[in-house]
């Protein structure tokens, strides 16, 4: 919810006014150093990446998240969203859907050039868009967005219109998406290998080197001056540069930040912010990625979980909240809904995730797993009740493994044999693409409630062998494709998020996923770093207005 | 040979479940499409059998052509070129540290005492048992957040050596210690020792000229194997120190299924080590001249 997020930031604005109430009256001369007045100008940033270097940094080329991290420093979308979840403006100023939602047109700025000195019009857009949508620029996330895009038509140098082959409720959303920011024509006619080591975008800095393995370097573009309509001030960032590194190493991360050798790193882990609290020397920035939570789907595709009361059972029977409380340092906070809390449609319904041992065992005997062996597991008809669960270490941070540990000590006292695997990427898709799964924890960043139909429509499950489907509770339920099919057209934003709710319903109602919490997605800094916010999108943090003070 | 481990390579890279296609196109978060995974297949020629698929690396390693990065598109042996030095670099100073190391701690250990022997015992197998990520993380704690002598992550300064240089070291220091100690006391019992003796030769004298050689020489033969050692160990190393290097590349080209480039560094890798054997050998001939005088006999 957008109000939990103003929330959230409350607490840190209480404490810089206090601290500098309390320094103005015993010493006037101090400043806070949260308060510390004027930007100012100059500096390199150094930031610390903990995600996989990108092996592109065009977002347009298949489009996860750090390539979204290292993009919004450099490239700018049509639209952006504010602290509550309203589309504004940012390179397209105004934009009107005709009635039937079939043709958008969007009016965009006339006096903005990209940094190799393009001009910024509605043939940029259109070939854009077409970059996406062809299959030689191996786009996932974009394409995805852009589904129900056929075209695009250049009325005049500032109008461009999309043409839809259905309306689509999400396409606002789908534009703020740093995977669909707009990059020079000129800069994506260079093809492939060259854009990719440095696309060329409008935003406040330019890609000037990367050192693959270690660091790209981002410099200021001095001709800024565009950013989203909430911007904090006009004109160039106040930075000279960024020096973008990678260390994968968490601790190292952390010393590194400790040490002065980095002004800010990404993927905090509990541990580290814990201590970071106890030292009370660094900033926090806590912003939930939207989307999805991160939740445990149950395969509701193959036996046991066919069967809701099995379903019910493994969630009544999975203790989560213990396990958060001590594995995450109160870091993360329990989620009943399946989209992020950030998600203004998002629905929670907590009751129909209270754990309770009794009730699990007594629906896995209605269900006819009666049996146990000597070792408490139930069984079937001679067939053990096994819950085979791919981890994959690269998305699964080690507090978010353990508590899969704990999900299945807990399991196992209503008689679930649970059998983690922990897997690298490329094995954990291998698990998934041949259905040898009955529980699987994926996490999936987009911008707006659409993020259901990709995660929840039948038509998202593809059949075997070759395709890779989002859908991996496998739920295939035909009024709730109807409700997300409806959603995704519905104009009215009542009438949509009523659908979302209802659709929302059916979800959490038929127990096929065990909600966790939010994407954590925590950064901290050093003190010296001021100005920075996470984009109200995707969660990213931006230097367009970031300054190190002295 | 590496042929043969080219081959070992490849199938042991396919017999792990994974799909590179879906690795090509991203990873976390990004969710490719069906034309998109079918696309990728048909350009990197994953749709052919696996037979055909080995057939086709082989002709291009055979040529000389070690192809193209699925993940970065990029040739590989461009890729490997930018890394190599700095694996070598931290490898190569790495051996060197632990040579001193091991010599310093040999030396003194001979001629300590009972005691001395034990405790220099003690911490060889100690160090020869830490494991990299451990030590690499005490490292940081003590050198860097508590004592802020050391950078915690590698740098363009030479200060940023250090830390993944000990890592590397220690252990190794620990082995080639251990068993140049040994070698020493069993040539320091030699008749040649008490002839040496006998002609006015000092105890440190002794040991430094005459049962060091005889200690080297394993040790010597050894470091061909712990080229191989240290570069398995940069795969931890470079990950915690954020050093670029073929370790970093390795891992995460294995990650990732990006088979021409686990391939490519495998093969270098191995070239390395027969390099270093070859070098080994002939340092050998030098400390021992009785390896030639065999073979010629």
């Amino acid at each position: 919810m957008t109000s939990r997020r103003i929330i959230r930031t409350l607490p840190l604005a209480a404490l810089a006014a206090a601290s500098a109430l309390v320094l103005a009256g015993c010493t006037p001369a101090a400043e806070s150093p949260e308060a510390s007045g004027d930007p100012v100008t100059g500096g390199t940033l150094v930031y610390a990446s903990g995600d996989g270097e990108p092996s592109c940094l065009d977002p347009h080329v298949g489009g996860n998240y750090p390539q979204a991290l290292i993009a919004g420093q450099f490239l700018e979308s049509l639209v952006s969203l504010d602290d509550s979840g309203e589309v504004i403006p940012w390179l397209a100023t105004e934009w009107t859907a005709s009635d039937d939602g079939l043709t958008w047109d969007f009016t965009l700025r006339d006096d903005v050039s990209f940094t190799d000195g393009t001009p910024l019009n509605a043939e940029a857009v259109k070939v854009n868009v077409e970059h996406l949508k062809d299959p030689d620029t191996q786009s996932s996330t974009g394409y995805l967005a852009l589904g129900k895009v056929d075209s695009v038509e250049v009325v005049s140098d500032t109008v461009a219109r999309f043409h839809l082959s259905a309306p689509d409720s999400a396409l606002l959303e789908s534009l703020t998406q740093p995977w669909n920011a707009i990059e020079s024509p000129a800069g994506i006619a260079r093809g492939m290998e060259e854009n990719c080591l440095a696309p060329i975008g409008t935003g406040p800095f330019i890609v000037d080197e990367w050192v693959p393995q270690d660091h790209v370097s981002l410099v200021r573009n001095d001709d800024y001056d565009t950013g989203p309509a909430d911007r904090a001030h006009d004109g160039a960032a106040y930075l000279d540069g960024i020096e973008w590194r990678f260390i994968p190493d968490s601790a190292s991360r952390y010393a590194a930040l400790q040490a002065g050798e980095v002004d800010i790193i990404d993927n905090a882990q509990p541990d580290t912010l814990d201590q970071a609290a106890k030292s009370g020397t660094l900033v926090e920035i806590d912003a939930p990625r939207p989307g999805a939570s991160n939740r445990i789907e149950l395969n509701s595709g193959q036996a046991p979980f066919d069967d809701v009361r099995v379903r019910e059972a493994f969630i009544r029977a999975a203790d989560v909240n213990d396990g958060i409380d001590a594995l995450f340092f109160g870091t993360a906070e329990r989620s009943f809904s399946v989209l992020s809390s950030v998600e203004p449609l998002a629905y929670s319904d907590e009751t129909l995730f209270a754990t309770d041992l009794d009730e699990a065992n007594a629906l896995l005997d209605e269900a006819g797993w009666t049996e146990r062996d000597a070792d408490g597991i139930r069984s079937k008809d001679g067939v053990p009740l096994t819950v085979r669960f791919p981890v994959s270490t690269n998305q699964s941070i080690p507090a978010e493994q353990s508590l899969f540990e704990q999900i299945q000590a807990t399991a196992k006292e209503a008689g679930f044999d649970v059998q983690l695997e922990p897997l690298d990427l490329s094995g954990w898709y291998g698990a998934l693409f041949t259905h040898e799964y009955e529980a699987v924890s994926a996490p999936y960043t987009k911008v707006g409630p659409d993020v259901l139909r990709i995660l929840y429509h039948s038509d998202s499950i593809t059949p075997a062998p070759s395709g890779y489907f989002a859908n991996l509770a496998q739920l295939d339920d035909p009024e709730l494709d109807a409700l997300l099919t409806e959603a995704a057209s519905e104009s009215d934003p009542d009438a949509r998020a009523a659908l979302y709710e209802q659709a929302q319903q059916i979800i959490l109602g038929g127990f096929y996923a065990l909600p966790l919490y939010d994407q954590q997605n925590h950064f901290l800094h050093s003190p010296k770093l001021q100005g920075v916010r996470a984009m109200p999108t995707v969660s990213t943090p931006t230097f367009a207005d970031a300054w190190l003070a002295d | 040979m590496l042929w043969a481990v080219a081959t070992l390579t490849f199938f042991a890279v396919h017999l792990v479940p994974g799909d590179p296609a879906q690795a090509i196109l991203g990873g976390p978060g990004s969710q490719a499409s069906q034309e998109a995974l079918d696309q990728v297949r048909a350009d990197y020629g994953l749709d052919r059998p696996l037979a055909v698929q080995y057939l086709a690396m082989l002709g291009r390693l055979a040529s000389g052509d070690l192809g193209d990065s699925y993940a970065l598109k990029t040739p590989v042996a461009d890729l490997i070129a930018g890394q190599l030095l700095g694996t070598l670099t931290l490898a190569l100073l790495a051996l060197v540290v632990a040579w001193v190391l091991a010599i310093g701690l040999a030396l003194w250990s001979t001629s300590a005492g009972r005691i001395g022997r034990a405790i220099a015992a003690g911490i060889e197998l100690t160090a020869a048992a830490l494991p990299h990520f451990w030590l690499a993380t005490v490292l940081i704690a003590v050198f860097s957040t508590s004592l802020g002598w050391l950078p915690p992550v590698a740098n363009d300064q030479p200060s940023g050596l250090v830390l993944p240089v000990l890592t590397l070291a220690v252990p190794l220091a620990g082995f080639l210690a251990q068993l140049m100690r040994e070698q020493m006391l069993d040539a320091l019992e030699q008749p040649f020792t008490t002839s040496a003796l006998a002609r006015g030769e000092t105890a440190a004298g002794i040991r430094l000229r005459h049962a060091l050689r005889h200690a080297a020489l394993p040790a010597v033969n050894l470091s061909g194997w712990a080229i191989g050692y240290l570069i398995s160990g940069a795969v931890v190393v470079e990950t915690i120190f954020a050093r670029p290097g073929l370790g970093r590349t390795l891992l995460r080209a294995t990650e990732l299924r990006d088979v021409p480039v686990v391939i490519g560094v495998v093969l270098v890798v191995a070239l390395v080590y027969v390099a270093m054997t070859v070098l080994t050998d002939l340092v050998s001939r030098a400390i021992d001249p009785r390896i030639a005088l065999e073979e010629r006999a």
